[in-house]
């Protein structure tokens, strides 16, 4: 089981390692700066090249793991796919529905898998929400609101400010809870947003969407880029007989250091500790897919569908009306 | 000494009112008229005042002003009345179901030279007015968007009728963000999506929740929900809340989170225990210094009207599928 990852910035450090948990051999690491392949490649023995191309056609990489941003994603999966590769891509797989149908048409040409990295199903507190629902404990659904966000993310060469490329909160962070909208309670049917998206003087990105769902339930999310610091997920599902909230602010553990004179004072919230990350969930579901075992719990048509959901959304926040899915 | 009437316990922050009423030495709350007689003299049993059955024979005591919390559908009618016969009036919100009937009132208060106010509590909520202060001091810079929410309980009774309240949650809840929205802002409203629904409470004869998206002069991006969403075992009455996203940084406000959890094995839920300033207290104080000044309250009846254009743009929405101009 051999690894190429493309794309050695954060996102690629750390799914190296949960691959390698999973036992995955990196041998390839490729990224267009050549210090992040080198770096990545030296701490797992593995070799640093500079085409993903040349990565991804290795002969003895079996798997092709994608972390760069989100406009390349397409092109790599298409050519994993050629080379006969299964895939574990980050979230989205592509821009645009055109490109995501495309890469999903190569998948299947190839019979290749193809994995992308919606890591909110796997989430345990998101989970464990899910199993609420489903156990009636709010009744019927009518009302569901997911809140993402915090600060605006840096990025390779500020990708993320190029909205055109990133589609900004909505494509990259709101499509997380898409995905997991659609994953419990199934289709939307028509979408109306309002997305800042500003440039000047700084960027900032606040995304308020509402989705009718097929099931007539209405969902509010909202995905911010506009906090000056920190990252809060906020859940809230209503029934006819109940409803259930979640703030990820209320956290077991808090840390405050003590600074040194001169060092500016800061509060560090690092989350929940789990016994199993996520993060190390999804690729342990991916490799019992790549096993034959079962079919992952996200799959490429699901991907596409949360691709959908943002597109319209964006769709939506552009021509100022609503859009039906 | 203002002379105060109430006309109507059928709302019940008309509860909340009248104790004010009681609270203030510089009100005099003098009689109750209901079209209910027991409830209306339920009422004056309860706040130590006296009943008066008959609508002009209340409407001919010596008082001063009335504030008025009828069924909304009753406002209009109520509230032109207690007009003819010159006096100051609150009225509860929303002013009126109807955009054509909210227009009447106010101009048969300016006809007949009585001050109108609506009853817009939040504008007395110290957390509210602590953000006010805030965006107006600049430190903030330009406003970008807001995201707001006015949850609630489900009030059952009348309110669940829209013959009787001319709209379920999204007129009941959204008014008072849309007043905050306006007061804080200064500026106005230009558009409204909404999808709503009895989503909830799927039998009732009205919606329970309502998603909107507005859109206020200078682009402006406001997203809200209306709604009874809030379950009976919820440990409070529900929210008023608003994120307000600015070019300098981001103001989040939870106006009635000052609360003590309470856990007491009596009750069925655990309840939150509110020790905040009561904003009711506020309104009514303004409203009775209006009647002795023989000014307009501090709330108006003009800003009552801009909120009821809101809501029936948001019906107008939700039925139509379309973004519509306020």
């Amino acid at each position: 089981m051999n690894l190429a990852i493309i794309g050695c910035g954060g996102m690629g450090r750390m799914h190296a390692q949960l691959a390698a948990n999973c036992g995955f051999k990196l041998v390839a690491c490729a990224d267009k700066r050549k210090e992040n392949a080198e770096a990545l490649a030296d701490a797992h023995k593995a070799d640093a090249v500079r085409n993903p191309m040349a990565a991804i056609r290795r002969a003895d990489v079996d798997v092709v793991g994608i972390m760069t941003p989100t406009p390349t994603h397409t092109q790599y999966v298409v050519a994993a796919a050629e080379a006969g590769k299964d895939v574990f891509c980050e979230k989205p797989f592509g821009r645009t529905v055109q490109q995501c149908k495309e890469a999903i048409a190569a998948v299947k040409k190839a019979k290749v898998k193809l994995f992308v990295g919606h890591v909110v199903r796997y989430f345990q507190e998101f989970e464990a929400m899910r199993q609420q629902v489903a156990d009636g404990k709010v009744g019927k659904v009518g009302f569901v609101k997911l809140y993402r966000g915090g600060i605006f993310p840096v990025g390779v060469d500020g990708w993320f400010r190029d909205y055109e490329q990133s589609g900004g909160v909505t494509f990259d962070s709101m499509i997380h809870d898409l995905d997991w909208l659609r994953y419990v309670f199934g289709d939307a049917s028509r979408v109306f947003c309002q997305a800042l998206r500003r440039t000047t003087p700084e960027c900032i990105d606040y995304a308020q969407a509402t989705f009718r769902m097929k099931s007539g339930v209405i969902a509010k999310v909202i995905g911010t880029w506009a906090h000056p610091s920190g990252f809060r997920v906020e859940a809230e599902i209503c029934g006819d007989k109940g409803m259930i909230q979640f703030n990820s602010d209320e956290t077991p553990m808090k840390t405050m250091k003590r600074t040194r004179p001169g060092e500016v004072p800061g509060m560090i919230v690092p989350g929940s500790p789990v016994p199993v990350s996520p993060y190390q969930l999804e690729w342990e579901d991916f490799q019992v897919w790549r096993e034959g075992k079962a079919q992952a719990r996200v799959t490429p048509d699901d991907a596409l569908e949360a691709v959908r959901m943002a597109a319209a959304a964006l769709k939506s926040a552009d021509t100022g009306k609503p859009v039906r899915l | 000494m203002a002379k105060i009437g109430m006309m109507s316990f059928a709302h019940m922050h008309a509860y909340s009112y009248a104790a004010c009423l009681n609270e203030l030495p510089e009100a005099e709350f003098v009689a109750v008229w209901d079209d209910s007689a027991n409830r209306g003299r339920a009422a004056a049993k309860q706040f130590g005042t006296s009943f008066v059955g008959g609508l002009e024979k209340f409407l001919a005591l010596d008082t001063d002003g009335v504030i008025v919390t009828s069924e909304n559908v009753k406002h209009p009618a109520l509230v032109e009345a207690a007009a003819k016969a010159g006096k100051w009036i609150l009225c509860e919100k929303p002013l009126a179901p109807t955009v054509k009937e909210a227009k009447a009132m106010v101009a048969a208060c300016k006809k007949a030279g009585v001050g109108l106010g609506t009853a817009f509590p939040c504008r007395y909520s110290p957390p509210l007015i602590a953000v006010k202060d805030l965006i107006a001091s600049g430190e903030y810079g330009t406003l970008y968007a807001a995201n707001c929410t006015n949850n609630g309980q489900f009030p059952g009774g009348w309110f669940a009728n829209d013959e009787l309240a001319g709209g379920g949650a999204t007129m009941d809840h959204t008014v008072h963000v849309a007043d905050v929205l306006r007061w804080m802002t200064g500026k106005e409203f230009v558009s409204v999506y909404c999808e709503n629904g009895a989503l909830l409470h799927p039998r009732i004869k009205t919606d329970d929740l309502g998603s909107l998206h507005l859109e206020m002069e200078d682009g402006l991006q406001v997203s809200h929900i209306a709604s009874w969403s809030r379950s009976e075992s919820f440990p409070t009455w529900g929210d008023v809340t608003l994120e307000i996203v600015a070019e300098k940084g981001v103001i989040a406000v939870d106006a009635f989170n000052q609360k003590l959890n309470v856990y007491n094995d009596d009750a069925v839920r655990a309840e939150w225990a509110y020790w905040g300033g009561n904003p009711d207290l506020g309104l009514v104080k303004d409203f009775v210094a209006a009647v002795e000044g023989r000014r307009e309250p501090a709330v108006t009846g003009v800003d009552g009207l801009r909120a009821v254009e809101v809501t029936v743009a948001a019906y107008k929405s939700a039925r139509s599928g379309r973004k519509v101009r306020v």
